[in-house]
């Protein structure tokens, strides 16, 4: 009876576990913490935080309980997130939700959703500089696009392994956006273009609204089809939204669809940040690449935005330059903050969705090119 | 392999510069279309405009086949269905105070249903029978209201 006392206890996460279990859970509890009590990113932060506690349970390996044994319920769940399925719904999500008018308004916004991905080509560069291979570069680079989803499925593409420490970098780079773009934002821009005012939008009509995911759609698809999965279903989705007779799908879309797909993303990545998998140097190598891609990109849509006010006549807030990271909505929500720190009376959040609607198209196509450059 | 070395060896420099122009043409195509969408939806909601055009298209071209007297000649006159609208225009212009503004003259002249009020307004300020009166507002010159029409 003892040593079937023993045997037992040899199975508990008691005796299995290991520091590196005990820093991811806590890890987990703080990522809960900052979604739950800091409001960063609640719906992504809490499942992903959750996911991690459920990841490292100290588990007796063979009983088919662990996220890579290729028996468990959870492998399954994982399998929309290495064969890039869960990205694509949530883009039909965001497609369902998003209004592409401020960008259809003043479509000379889009070039600072484009300057933005710079950070992204720059920290490919970075990461191949520190010995990763191209295609981990390449998934490491995409962080930079601020964008979850697109991260997620461009790694499960070409560098599966590093699918756990890279959503877990995008996602954390994607909450702190508040917290890492204001520096950067006020370091490149004076009070004086801080306080720009940016020209009221016209009217969009319904008739351009429509027809704008499908001219989308297919010029960036025949110029990158590998962004085809992510974009088809951005634009499909914001597609249903605007033909209005399609209202019942969009609900759908934007409710059910993104939302459960969010929570599968979510759960499983967080746990395949196993801790015996996830924390090893090149893990801190990707966080460390990561910022510093959120941060080039920042600094390249700022910068980029006070280059075209050389050619404008109607001056653009360099503000709405940061948007061009495809954190949506948040990097708008924080122009629309930072500006408004000059002049209250000063509203750019509107202006801000342009560039940053279009960074997330941007990263898609980036993505598109890595996909195909690489695969 | 680190640093340069790695960079040079995996081709790093062409992809970055491929990608990035990648995904510049990509929003900047796409920005160019979006930016011209309205006004080729605008044309084929109103398909008079499309006329319009290729008719203004033909006007220039025959003035570009005249000397720039004839051309400043033809700026100044009207022809009979131009006439008559400057008539109604004089009518709403008589309404109104001597110093008149140009968008309240507009208004009156869509209320009233006046045929293309923008291009006859257009026409009328460059027969200089509406002027600007320095200040911001314009002025009905009558004289040559009654020269033109004559």
């Amino acid at each position: 009876m003892e040593a079937l006392f023993i045997e037992f206890f040899q199975n508990t996460g008691f005796y299995l576990c290991d520091y590196r279990y005990i820093i991811m859970i806590l890890v987990g509890l703080v990522f809960i913490y900052l979604g739950i009590a800091k409001d960063y990113e609640p719906l992504l932060l809490v499942p992903i935080g959750f996911g991690m506690l459920i990841g490292n349970i100290p588990l007796f390996k063979g009983l088919g309980l662990g996220i890579y044994e290729n028996n468990s319920v959870l492998h399954y769940l994982y399998f929309g997130v290495t064969q890039g399925i869960y990205p694509p719904l949530i883009f039909l999500g965001i497609g369902a939700m998003t209004d592409f008018s401020t960008l259809m308004a003043r479509p000379v916004l889009m070039l600072l959703g484009a300057a933005a991905q710079a950070g992204i080509f720059i920290t490919f560069l970075g990461a191949l500089a520190l010995g990763f291979a191209p295609n981990e570069a390449a998934s490491i680079g995409i962080i930079g696009g601020a964008d979850g989803p697109t991260a997620i499925f461009l790694t499960a593409k070409l560098a599966p392994r590093l699918i756990g420490p890279i959503a877990v970098a995008a996602y954390s780079y994607m909450a702190l956006v508040p917290v890492i773009q204001p520096p950067i934002m006020r370091f490149f821009t004076t009070r004086k273009e801080r306080l720009i005012r940016m020209e009221e939008p016209r009217e969009v009509t319904k008739k351009e609204k429509i027809i704008f995911p499908i001219l989308a759609f297919l010029l960036c698809t025949f110029l990158a089809p590998a962004a085809l999965p992510l974009l088809g279903m951005l634009c499909f989705g914001n597609l249903i939204k605007e033909a209005v007779v399609t209202e019942r799908l969009a609900q759908t879309a934007r409710n059910a669809v993104i939302d459960t797909a969010t929570i599968l993303l979510g759960i499983t990545v967080g746990a395949s940040t196993q801790g015996d998998v996830f924390l090893t140097s090149s893990s801190v190598g990707i966080f460390a690449l990561g910022a510093l891609s959120f941060c080039v990109a920042t600094a390249a849509g700022v910068i980029f935005a006070k280059f075209m006010n050389l050619f404008l006549k109607s001056k653009i807030n360099p503000l709405l330059g940061a948007a061009g990271v495809s954190a949506v909505p948040d990097s708008a929500r924080v122009v629309q903050i930072v500006g408004q720190r000059e002049d209250p009376t000063n509203f750019l959040l509107m202006h801000a969705m342009a560039p940053n609607v279009s960074g997330v198209i941007g990263s898609a196509i980036a993505a598109g090119v890595f996909w195909s450059l690489m695969a | 392999m680190y640093g340069l070395e790695a960079i040079n060896a995996n081709n790093g420099w062409s992809i970055s510069v491929v990608g990035v122009s990648i995904v510049f043409s990509g929003l900047v195509m796409l920005s160019i279309v979006i930016s011209q969408l309205y006004k080729v939806l605008a044309l084929l909601e109103d398909p008079s405009r499309i006329k319009a055009f290729f008719k203004l298209k033909k006007v220039r071209k025959k003035q570009a086949g005249k000397g720039p007297e004839k051309q400043a000649m033809d700026r100044e006159t009207l022809n009979e269905n131009q006439k008559e609208i400057a008539k109604q225009f004089d009518l709403l212009a008589g309404t109104m105070q001597e110093s008149f503004s140009l968008p309240r003259l507009l208004l009156l002249a869509r209320i009233s249903d006046l045929k293309d009020p923008y291009s006859n307004l257009d026409q009328l300020l460059k027969t200089k029978i509406i002027v600007p009166d320095g200040s911001g507002f314009f002025s009905w010159d009558k004289d040559r209201f009654g020269k033109t029409i004559s």
